[in-house]
């Protein structure tokens, strides 16, 4: 039983939903269950607000049409969908992200993460998180200004193009500019971290200074190669901004084309 | 705030947005769960979501897609 509801008559919904013979009365029954997430959702929602002073866009239910085409796509039953309730977080960098969820980790009863980064799903980056509250589960996404622009683009080409390109289908054209910009964000990624890396470096070497003997050619080393990767970064948004609005560019065409 | 959103998908437009305050969620879930019920007795297939952010700049940053197209998606990737 999830709070008023049996599993059963959820999951009966979810195959009505699934067939896409959706009565009035089904959506009265699914407008209740959405909303018994209503508290949970406020609990965690709260939580991502006061203790970390983030502002993220909360989605209080999941839309009839998001869950409809979850349940045609995969196997999955309505009383074991995740994302009912949820909100989203969008952030600087990578560097940002795994601290936002490290103190979400610690804050919240956290059910499961999916680290989109380690495994992109048809070129998606970002961190899921699951907190369960009152035994409903709510989902975090947290992705980096990057991931984000990515998911957009992917996302309203999957609207107005072809739905399938969210999940690895769709126009061959589409689908391989998009897997280049992916593999941009990722690229992106890794230098932000070695420059974070060798900026640390640099300052731990500059603490040292004046305790002990110290490598001035060492200090010159790191100046340099900071230096190095901060022009790494810096072509690396140039280049991840072509892909971007290359794909930008063919899909706007392709819509135009349709 | 609250923002109830009626999205086209196929050609990637929003048809209705209305707002409410934060502390009218059950009038906003009431005329989301009315907007769809509408929506379906004229046969109509949108997406009808309920979102919630600070204000609507917020709402454009984490929900562009509903808002923006492709020309100005990614605009600013690099700033």
């Amino acid at each position: 039983m999830q709070q008023g509801f049996a599993k059963s008559q959820i999951d009966r919904l979810g195959e009505r939903l699934r067939s896409g013979e959706v009565s009035e009365a089904d959506l009265l029954l699914l407008d209740q269950y959405r909303r018994s997430f209503q508290g949970p959702y406020e609990a965690v929602v709260g939580v991502v607000r006061t203790r970390m002073d983030l502002q993220p866009t909360g989605r209080p239910a999941k839309s009839t049409s998001a869950i409809r085409d979850k349940l045609q796509r995969e196997s999955i039953r309505l009383s074991q969908m995740q994302d009912i309730a949820g909100c989203r977080l969008v952030v600087a960098d990578v560097h940002v992200q795994d601290a936002v969820v490290d103190v979400l980790r610690m804050s919240l009863n956290v059910g499961s993460i999916v680290d989109r980064r380690l495994k992109p799903s048809h070129g998606y980056r970002s961190v899921h998180l699951v907190a369960m509250h009152d035994g409903r589960p709510i989902e975090i996404q947290i992705r980096t200004r990057l991931q984000h622009v990515w998911a957009e683009l992917s996302e309203k080409a999957a609207d107005v193009i072809d739905p399938s390109i969210k999940y690895g289908g769709g126009p061959e054209a589409i689908r391989s500019l998009l897997d280049q910009a992916s593999v941009a964000v990722m690229s992106q990624e890794k230098l932000t971290t070695m420059h974070a890396d060798v900026q640390q470096r640099l300052a731990a070497v500059h603490a040292q200074r004046g305790q002990a003997e110290h490598d001035e050619s060492e200090l010159a080393e790191l100046r340099s190669e900071l230096i190095e990767v901060g022009q790494a970064v810096a072509q690396g948004y140039e280049a991840l901004e072509a892909v971007l609005l290359r794909a930008m560019a063919t899909m706007s065409d392709w819509e135009w084309e349709e | 705030m609250l923002f109830l959103i009626e999205y086209e998908r196929q050609v990637g437009k929003v048809r209705s947005m209305k707002s409410f305050p934060e502390s009218a969620v059950n009038e906003a879930q009431d005329a989301r769960l009315r907007l769809e019920l509408n929506l379906r007795r004229c046969g109509i297939d949108h997406e009808v979501v309920l979102l919630e952010a600070a204000d609507e700049s917020a709402l454009y940053l984490t929900h562009a897609r509903y808002f923006k197209s492709f020309d100005t998606l990614a605009t600013g990737t690099s700033s």
